[in-house]
């Protein structure tokens, strides 16, 4: 007797028809998302480079009335930390947020890769009500998509405006809209052991021929001048890029190339680059340039604090890791400021944003959510002590700390960098990292072609050329994070 | 009174009803039930079908669709045609990561197939202990590659691993930063791979050896072969089935390279350990290339569709693969 069977044409057929209809229902929302209305915009709330490219920005503004019917839990993902940071986030922003609004808790998930999972579930009309991302560059590819919402009424309604830095709020800005708020604020500084300085009698360089003298030295007394690797986090390298650009070409420089009136191809651009691979070429990063791709952070934090190493030019999140590792060594720490690479060159901090904080332009409780975003920056004593627990390594907020709001457990010489950072770029000396001010291809040029050029692959010449065509193009996309304007 | 014929006829439409009765009988719907022909096979194969659907199949048409397109990877995208493949042809990225995985390929290809045929020829003999040989090389193909990786890690470290160790007892050739070196980087990391690799086709290899007839190998003896004649024309023909599904595999496999290099080198330094799969996701989670990135995809599942082409075709020119 003959069964009806199913034949692979068949099979394929069903199969195809419900592979195409999954795929339309996912990608209807990407393809085009639904912006919602346009807020009024506050004027004068928001500020922008003036010169820089605009970005393209679809506007997605929700009225304030959609958050009063759905009194949930606001989702806000995270990404994740060690178990003690994770325990202070929850004990200190949570906790005290959940107490005092019962009705709209937040409801915090750590992930692994925050990132892809975020891109994956926003791009579906989902997510999060609170979208973290990795800093300026990374949130503008959300904002263009038209994934964010609008924050400008929320920051009127919070004055949000006056309680961070201006540089800090101005990066969440764009096209006069603030579309994020700075969760982490970040820089670059030169870590070196106390220890191996004192018993080799050396004192903190301030000038580039005082670094490159002492990473003479010690090179001669058979130690590590600069701790690194980049195994772990191939982009460890833009952490020497920028800085040499900025203490090199000056921040006057930086800034006029950023908003195009300069080319990175310029003398003072070449010459920051020559230095840099000149240092890696002479063995000042970890011995040798081999050593430096294989070395992971955790090697090179230790190799500092054992005294292998002399100096480690490094980012503030280091504050979570170098005073456990001395603590472990047994020897002792300081700090000093990047010192300027050039004659007629200022000392100066580079800004940089590692972290920022949106709302989904689908989240149904924007209200509820943007409560939460000010629980960050409406008290400062609370934010002191959040960064505090994660050793001022994460959820370093921008907000105008003075030295009385450091409480006395936290480490001298952080609190000093602070102190000093707000300072010396109160005064205008600021300098522009590449990870928060860089459109994303070109950051990631940044430290792939260094690579090239530290293998003598590529001359410096090529790579500020591809730098400036790769800038350009973005430029011309309106890919580039806002930039603060600065009067040059 | 009824004649014979008569009664002859009778009976003869008697056995006609019969039959036709029986044959009825034997026709009568025992109604098939719709749900259990058409239907109940269906729910069968449904979860998996489901579940092939919405993680594979959906997915892969959805890449190859927006390898055609300049979507970022998030909101909407443009129809560029074949512009992301004839970036392709300009993109020194991706000839080095092309050749990588030629080389990947060619590499695997050779070691770890020559010593797990090496090995098992070795260990097949052996009865006592032949547990723990079979355990032993198998092993670090349980272990999780992250964990291998690492281990392999400290074992190569620049200035706490094996390589210093040796250079400080004379052997100054081996004071190298196997994963930091771009002349080395490569190698060393196919090695990691390999080393976990190696021992699963040994076992395979050892299981298929299990299969082959031993009045084969009884014969070959009587007929004065020695090891290498037995091996050669015995157990060779007697494994080639599992040894070509493992250069097939090899082959697929070596295009998706991804966890090891990743792991240990991201695909540097300078492109040196870079491969097509480091660079997709390079291009899709960091430079927002997700249409490039699937383009590039794209190509790899169409070299892999090639191998398993030649594969049907060797099978249906009767080899017995």
């Amino acid at each position: 007797m003959r069964h009806r069977r199913i034949t692979r044409r068949e099979f394929l057929s069903i199969s195809g028809l419900a592979a195409v209809g999954l795929i339309a229902a996912a990608c209807a929302p990407s393809a085009a998302p639904a912006p919602t209305t346009s807020p009024t915009q506050a004027a004068g709330q928001a500020t922008e480079a003036p010169t820089a490219a605009p970005a393209t920005v679809a506007s997605t503004a929700v009225p304030p009335t959609m958050a009063s019917k759905a009194p949930t839990k606001i989702v806000w993902w995270n990404e994740s930390y060690n178990d003690a940071m994770e325990k202070n986030l929850t004990t200190n922003f949570v906790d005290t947020f959940n107490a005092a609004h019962p009705d709209t808790p937040i409801d915090l998930t750590y992930q692994e890769n925050l990132d892809q999972t975020l891109r994956t579930a926003v791009q579906a009309g989902a997510g999060p009500d609170v979208v973290i991302t990795p800093g300026p560059g990374f949130v503008l590819e959300y904002i263009n998509a038209g994934y964010i919402l609008d924050l400008s009424d929320f920051a009127v309604q919070y004055g949000w405006k006056d309680k961070l830095l201006s540089w800090a709020y101005d990066s969440g800005t764009v096209n006069g809209k603030l579309y994020s708020l700075p969760l982490t604020f970040e820089s670059v500084l030169v870590y070196y052991n106390k220890t191996v300085f004192d018993k080799q009698a050396w004192q903190p360089p301030t000038t580039g021929d005082e670094m490159v003298a002492l990473c003479e030295a010690a090179k001669k007394a058979n130690i590590y001048a600069l701790s690194a690797g980049n195994s772990d986090w191939k982009a460890a390298t833009e952490w020497f890029v920028g800085p040499f650009l900025d203490e090199y070409a000056g921040d006057d420089n930086y800034y006029k190339a950023l908003i195009g009136e300069k080319k990175w191809t310029d003398p003072e651009f070449v010459g920051a680059i020559k230095m840099l691979n000149d240092w890696f070429q002479k063995g000042y990063f970890s011995g040798s340039i081999d050593n430096y791709h294989a070395l992971t952070g955790n090697d090179y934090v230790g190799n500092l604090a054992n005294g292998k190493a002399a100096m480690m030019i490094d980012g503030t999140w280091a504050f979570a890791d170098v005073p456990g590792a001395f603590e472990q060594s047994g020897q002792d720490w300081d700090w000093f400021p990047m010192p300027p690479l050039n004659t007629g060159v200022h000392q100066s901090y580079g800004l940089a944003i590692g972290t920022t904080v949106s709302i989904n332009a689908k989240s149904k409780i924007p209200d509820a959510a943007a409560k939460a975003l000010d629980w960050i920056v409406n008290d400062k004593k609370r934010a002191m002590t959040i960064a505090s627990g994660m050793s001022f390594g994460e959820w370093v907020v921008p907000l105008h700390f003075t030295p009385e709001d450091f409480p006395a457990n936290v480490d001298k010489r952080i609190a000093r960098f602070y102190q000093d950072f707000v300072a010396v770029t109160g005064r205008g000396d600021y300098g522009y990292t590449t990870w928060t001010f860089w459109p994303p291809k070109t950051e990631e040029y940044v430290y792939q072609g260094f690579d090239d050029v530290m293998a003598g692959t590529t001359t410096v010449e090529q790579y500020l050329a591809q730098i400036q065509q790769q800038f350009d193009a973005e430029r011309t996309a309106g890919k580039t994070p806002p930039v603060p304007k600065r009067n040059v | 009174m009824a004649t014979d014929l008569e009664v002859g006829k009778t009976i003869m439409q008697g056995q006609v009803l019969v039959q036709a009765a029986a044959t009825a009988q034997v026709r009568q719907p025992k109604r098939p039930h719709v749900w259990r022909k058409a239907v109940l096979p269906w729910l069968f194969v449904a979860p998996l079908l489901i579940a092939n659907i919405v993680v594979v199949l959906g997915p892969s048409v959805g890449s190859a669709f927006f390898a055609f397109t300049d979507w970022s990877g998030l909101g909407s995208f443009k129809w560029v045609g074949l512009a992301n493949f004839q970036r392709m042809v300009g993109d020194r990225v991706f000839h080095v990561a092309f050749a990588n995985n030629v080389k990947w390929t060619l590499l695997f290809l050779i070691v770890p197939i020559g010593m797990g045929l090496f090995g098992s020829a070795i260990i097949a003999p052996i009865k006592r202990g032949a547990m723990f040989y079979r355990v032993a090389y198998f092993v670090p193909h349980v272990i999780a590659s992250v964990v291998n990786a690492e281990i392999w890690r400290q074992i190569l470290h620049p200035t706490m691993g094996i390589g210093p160790w040796l250079a400080s007892r004379g052997l100054k050739f081996m004071d190298v930063a196997f994963f930091g070196n771009v002349h080395t980087v490569f190698y060393a990391v196919a090695f990691v791979d390999n080393w976990q690799w190696w021992g699963f086709l040994l076992v395979l290899y050892l299981a298929a050896m299990q299969a082959v007839d031993p009045e084969l190998y009884e014969a070959a003896r009587l007929e004065g072969a020695n090891r290498w004649q037995e091996w050669r024309n015995v157990t060779l023909p007697g494994i080639l089935p599992n040894l070509v599904f493992t250069i097939l595999i090899t082959i697929m496999w070596s295009f998706k390279v991804f966890d090891y290099i990743y792991l240990l080198t991201g695909g540097g330094p300078a492109h040196a350990s870079e491969v097509l799969a480091t660079q997709v996701f390079n291009e899709a989670f960091y430079q927002f290339e997700a249409g490039y990135a699937a383009a590039i995809g794209l190509t790899m599942s169409l070299i892999s569709a090639l191998v398993v082409v030649v594969f049907i075709v060797l099978r249906r020119k009767g080899w017995e693969i």
